[in-house]
């Protein structure tokens, strides 16, 4: 238990301050902004997995009036779309346009017309003359011998170097005693292979683009990070960063797939400085979905135990079938490692990791950034061995979990940090007896056609990728705060909302330090120029560390208006004391004990306004010190029908420790929309590859990729959230994150709960009706 | 060809080629952009719009196909600064996250609750099969759907 | 290539539009323009396959003008269903639910509201697609498919109207004007089974069936099955096979290894292997024939 302050906004359900907007149709997303004499966008695609462009004609294009972009008009120069990690961790090798097309899809070309209609048609007049190459749709046909180089040359920071065997990038970590690893009792080694899903965010990568009379250029773009969105354009284009300006706008959805800078992007700077006009360039579904997906990854993972239920070490291969390109490769090999070693005490750990190039839609993060995935693998395992060792599947999690005080690999091996807040044990027995766990029924007591099942995952993400020391993933934002003359404030940050109230939550976060409630506290919409530096929203760290930037800016400005009442009271400014009077509207500064000595904040800015003493302002950047984990786990119910192959989710119970909890309906949001990409990881989305066509097996529609319904879920009361009790010492106001440790552990859970039901494991995601029907038949005839 | 749309209540008349969609002539003639384009292809329901009241997908009508006819969008039915209490529902509830699918949700459930004033759970999962929301799992959704057929038959 | 031409945001093809407003304005404009014409509907097919570049017609006629193609009404043969009946009519329509609920089971089945507010029977059908979920309930209740060409009407059952490989009996210049269906059996139950992916999905395999009963054995028996075959197809040896039995454990067993046998999914469809459709339709015919018994109990 921990002992919390008492708040007087944060843990309060609160509105959120886009919420008229979203519900009215008024909010803009990029794929709505739209500007007189602006053109429509149309990116050429790569129609093979592997071809070069031997020659483009464009004339046809011209001649109907488009403005048309090849790769010959853009400086040529090889970048990587993603900034987050110092250079020396940055593998570079796309191109805005590719003279050689590595996956069906790639952008190879350009234009822009004065209406879709027209682009449309000027984009099929273009001729293109291409050498087929030979193409690979496996990570393992990749590192073959004598297999075609994807790229046969790409920097890693300023050098020029060679790929072989169609390896992007590896990292081996080692540690601990091996001896502890061969002493084991029991040790089980397996091969997983996880599904390549697509976002399927409900607004596809969109962007406009104005040149402006200075040279520069202003964006508004589909982004997780405008900073980074700058610099790329600033490091392709040259312009001077001054002069590009890159706006926030509503993002209708990313789960990763814009921590990058899009390809559209890119392109649309291109067809508007040539045009010299505004272009507007939105992905089609179908070119949305040839545009992203998750890491796949094929695990080898040994583990071993000891007879008394405590594990003995670990071995990790992780091939990841990165696509075509790489966009984070690198850093998530270190992160796959971290996720591992840091879900259970492993005297020993040894870890190989790839990353493969193939002719496919190249991966990016996708809410959890490898977790889900390696936590898929390490939770069927542990239920695996705690079935081998005969201890039940739960006390053995119990026992071996990394919690309080023990070291957490935050993001990999550079991102270290102890942890301080736990709530793994109170999920866990919590969830254990809501569900009456110890007293569930045995797969081996069921035969018929449905068939019952229970299942329990647990898991965790790092809420960002602070630390005490500088690392290779670049962690810091920043924020600024001033106090308006009728003592309300404006809020200025470069963080994006993706939708999960995080502004919301930084709102909170200065109307608790300020004594004011929330609708005080403006969230204004600004832009590069506007905002210092913040990295990116990813790695859950919206609440974490863009809550600590503002949390930092309010206690400075909080000091200012003391300054300023203590003038106007006579008071010595850290005596005075704030609370908020309901009556009047106002926070009041007051000398405790003084009658009459009292002002609000509307007099004390209005005060300062006439006696030019200035504005209460404070802008900070901020680098939080710790990477908390936020933990949890789900337990699961499912019913298999053994004649179809369906799975059905009877009851879900989920536990979540995120500190202090700031926004509860919001925060218990995250966990529904976490459980529900789970679900569809686990029993439903992939995007296969036809190795004859080159192109996706779906055929680039969403018919063919499906989602979760209203329908395919559970009903309200069989759907349990709680959160866990407990304060991060380090976090504003003892929050942490959520977004992707709500995701992480759902598939361990529900392979777990199926395997219970039918007394076979899957070592392949997703476990679709298809493939259960396959191993029954297998396992019964 | 020449058409006549009541759109929000207000007839508006139109010059528009027959490979028109209703979607784009929404979007791009009126800029009422609150109605979105989500998969052209009628998986997503981001692009619902009421056609003489019934929800329909705007991506799959001809604007000329809506000659003589109302369509109601998102921007119509808060009545001026007043929001339906669909959508203070949706507001309280939490049901929002990112937004996008937030417009076509709307539109369903007025549908919804127009033929079906007290629905049930299954009936209401049921009727918003069509709208896709990768971000809430759709929980909050359906209380702010069940909260706001309370308020209306109050 | 494909990947440059699909393009969802828009109807990427230009053609010239008709809306005519009688049958014999259509069929005159549909033999005029053949192969160059198609007929709109919902269009809840059409516009996503010009959207994805499947057919590029040029010629639309937009039949939606003729009112009296949405009926659905009872005549002395059984009812009629207007080919433009939209799907939502018929999941709502009392007289359906009363004498038909097969047919407004299927139509709840299809995709969404908002899809069910446009699309059409007539549509689901003439699409020829081997799942159409409306297609395997008309052929278990016998159905009569009703074309009008510049010739005058003419109509046959169902059964032939499936070509299969996706093609339906549809010559140059006709239109599929409606649907009869004849009474069904007094005291008939039914049942429609479906699976996909999701439960916003097109049909992995669907299943319907009609059953009636005489002092406690199946008399009348249909099951029909879409998406498992090249076209949906009768389990005419399955019903057979339960015609005077008990719908015992036994029978049923029996009837649906016939299933098993009779349908022939294709290797190259994507979505699932072959077994796994043969397997399932045995699994979903079984479920329509029993809950169809249990309708005709009652």
């Amino acid at each position: 238990m921990s002992s919390k302050p008492a708040f007087k906004v944060l843990g309060k359900d609160t509105p959120r301050q886009d919420g008229v907007a979203k519900v009215t149709g008024r909010e803009i997303f990029a794929s709505d902004m739209a500007f007189p004499n602006m053109l429509y966008g149309r990116i050429l695609k790569s129609p093979y997995a592997h071809a070069k462009v031997k020659s483009m004609d464009v004339s046809k294009a011209e001649a109907m009036g488009a403005v048309t972009l090849t790769p010959g008009e853009i400086p040529d120069i090889k970048y990587c779309p993603r900034l987050v990690s110092v250079p020396s961790s940055t593998y570079k090798d796309w191109k805005v346009l590719a003279e050689k097309g590595h996956y069906v899809g790639e952008p190879i070309g350009a234009v822009a017309a004065e209406s879709e209609e027209e682009a449309q048609r000027a984009l099929e007049s273009i001729e293109v003359d291409y050498e087929v190459l030979g193409a690979s749709f496996d990570a393992f046909d990749s590192m073959k011998l004598g297999a075609d180089l994807i790229h046969e040359q790409i920097y890693l920071e300023d050098d020029l170097i060679d790929v072989k065997n169609n390896i992007g990038c590896q990292l081996e970590i080692t540690e601990g005693d091996p001896a502890s690893l061969e002493a084991a009792d029991y040790v089980i080694e397996r091969t997983y292979r996880t599904n390549r899903r697509y976002h399927n965010q409900l607004e596809t990568k969109s962007v406009l683009v104005r040149p402006e009379p200075d040279g520069g250029v202003s964006i508004w773009s589909t982004t997780q990070t405008i900073h980074n969105t700058r610099l790329l354009i600033h490091d392709i284009y040259g312009i001077p960063m001054g002069k590009i300006r890159v706006y926030k706008v509503a993002l209708g959805g990313s789960f990763g797939s814009s921590i990058h800078v899009n390809p559209p992007v890119t392109v649309a700077v291109g067809l508007a400085l040539k045009s010299r006009r505004p272009v507007k360039l939105c992905y089609t579904r179908e070119e949305d979905i040839r545009d992203h997906c998750a890491y796949q990854i094929i695990f080898k993972l040994k583990l071993g135990a000891f007879k008394d239920g405590t594990l003995a070490g670990g071995q990790m291969e992780a091939y990841l079938d990165i696509g075509a390109h790489q966009i984070q490769a690198y850093p998530l090999l270190g992160c796959v490692v971290g996720w591992w070693v840091s879900l259970y005490r492993l005297p020993y750990k040894e870890y190989v990791g790839k990353a493969v190039y193939t002719n496919k839609v190249p991966c990016c993060a996708f809410r959890g950034y490898g977790n889900p995935q390696t936590t898929w693998v390490v939770e069927t395992m542990m239920d695996e061995l705690a079935g081998m060792i005969g201890v039940d599947p739960l006390d053995f999690r119990l026992k071996n979990f990394i919690g309080e005080g023990e070291l957490f690999w935050g993001q990999g091996p550079t991102v270290k940090s102890i942890i301080r807040s736990c709530g793994v044990e109170e999920i866990l027995t919590k969830g254990a007896e809501m569900v009456d766990w110890y007293n569930r029924l045995k797969p081996e007591e069921q035969t018929g056609r449905y068939r019952k099942g229970w299942g329990v995952g647990r898991g965790f993400h790092t809420s960002s990728a602070g630390a005490p020391v500088p690392s290779s993933i670049i962690d810091f934002g920043g924020a600024m705060l001033k106090m308006n003359e009728d003592g309300t404030f404006d809020y200025v940050s470069a963080l994006m909302d993706h939708g999960c109230g995080t502004q919301d939550a930084h709102a909170k976060i200065i109307a608790e330090e300020l004594c004011v409630p929330v609708d005080k506290v403006n969230i204004i919409r600004a832009d590069t120029g506007t905002t210092v530096y913040d990295v990116c929203t990813h790695a859950s760290r919206g609440v974490y560390s863009g809550g600590g930037a503002a949390l930092k800016v309010a206690g400075k400005v909080k000091e200012q208006i003391r300054e300023f009442a203590g003038r106007i009271l006579d008071a010595y400014p850290h005596a005075v004391r704030i609370r908020y009077d309901e009556a009047r509207g106002q926070a009041v500064v007051y000398a405790e004990g003084i009658e009459g000595r009292e002002v609000t904040y509307r007099d004390v800015a209005e005060t300062a306004r006439q006696k030019n003493w200035g504005t209460a302002a404070s802008v900070e950047s901020y680098r939080q010190p710790s990477c908390p984990p936020h933990f949890t786990g789900y337990f699961v119910d499912v019913e298999v029908d053994t004649w179809t192959g369906k799975v059905k989710l009877l009851r879900v119970v989920a536990g979540a420790d995120i500190g202090t909890v700031i926004n509860p309906k919001l925060a218990a949001g995250q966990v529904h929309g976490g459980f529900a990409q789970g679900w569809g990881m686990t029993v439903l989305e992939d995007t296969p590859y036809d190795p004859e066509s080159g192109d996706l097996m779906n055929g680039g529609s969403v018919a063919n990729y499906k989602v979760p319904t209203t329908c395919d879920l559970l009903d309200l009361e069989d759907l349990t959230v709680f959160f866990a009790d407990t304060y991060e010492p380090t976090g504003p106001f003892g929050a942490k994150g959520l977004g992707e440790g709500a995701l992480n552990p759902v598939a361990g859970a529900i392979a777990n709960a199926i395997q219970s039901a039918l007394g076979v494991r899957f070592f392949q995601l997703p476990i679709t009706p298809i493939r259960i029907l396959e191993a029954l038949k297998e396992k019964e005839g | 060809m020449e058409i006549e749309i009541t759109v929000n209540g207000r007839k508006r008349r139109f010059d528009v080629e027959p490979n028109k969609l209703l979607l784009n002539l929404v979007r791009d003639e009126l800029y009422l952009t609150g109605t979105k384009y989500g998969c052209g292809i009628g998986e997503c329901g981001a692009c619902t719009v009421l056609l003489d009241g019934e929800a329909v997908l705007s991506c799959m009508v001809l604007a000329v196909d809506a000659d003589g006819k109302c369509v109601e969008t998102i921007e119509g039915v808060a009545d001026g600064d007043k929001l339906d209490p669909i959508q203070e529902a949706y507001i309280e509830e939490g049901a929002i996250q990112c937004g996008f699918c937030t417009p076509g949700f709307i539109m369903t459930t007025k549908a919804l609750l127009k033929e079906n004033p007290d629905p049930s759970e299954a009936e209401i999962r049921e009727y918003l099969k069509g709208n896709y929301c990768r971000c809430t799992g759709y929980v909050n959704i359906i209380k702010a759907v069940q909260s706001a057929a309370k308020k209306l038959r109050s | 290539m494909y990947v440059n031409k699909v393009n969802t945001h828009i109807l990427p093809i230009e053609f010239e539009y008709h809306a005519p407003k009688s049958l014999d304005e259509t069929v005159e404009l549909l033999e005029k323009y053949g192969e160059d014409a198609h007929v709109l509907a919902g269009g809840t097919d059409l516009l996503p396959h010009m959207k994805q570049r499947r057919v590029e017609p040029k010629h639309i006629v937009n039949i939606k003008g003729i009112p009296e193609l949405a009926c659905i009404k009872e005549i002395p043969e059984g009812i009629h269903i207007g080919a433009l009946a939209k799907l939502r009519a018929i999941e709502l329509s009392p007289l359906i639910n009363e004498k038909l609920p097969l047919l407004s089971e299927a139509a709840r089945s299809v995709g969404s509201i908002q899809i069910r507010n446009l699309g059409t029977i007539g549509g689901n059908i003439c699409n020829a697609s081997p799942s159409a979920d409306m297609a395997t309930p008309l052929m278990a209740v016998d159905a009569k498919v009703h074309v009008y060409s510049k010739s005058g009407e003419k109509n046959y059952p169902i059964v032939e109207f499936f070509h299969g490989r996706g093609e339906v009996r549809l010559e140059q210049g006709e239109l599929v004007t409606g649907f009869t269906v004849p009474h069904l059996p007094e005291g008939a139950g039914s049942a429609f089974e479906k699976i996909g992916w999701t439960t916003l999905d097109i049909a992995t395999v669907n299943v319907a069936a009609v059953v009636s009963l005489k002092d406690g054995k199946i008399d009348h028996c249909s099951i029909a099955l879409g998406a498992c075959s090249p076209a949906p197809i009768r389990g005419v040896l399955a019903e057979e096979i339960l015609r005077g039995r008990e719908p015992s454990a036994e029978a049923m067993d029996e009837a649906v290894e016939l299933i098993a046998t009779c349908v022939e999914p294709r290797e190259r469809w994507r979505r699932a292997p072959p077994e796994y459709r043969q397997r399932t339709s045995k699994a979903l015919a079984r479920d329509a024939v029993t809950r169809a018994v249990e309708a005709a109990r009652r």
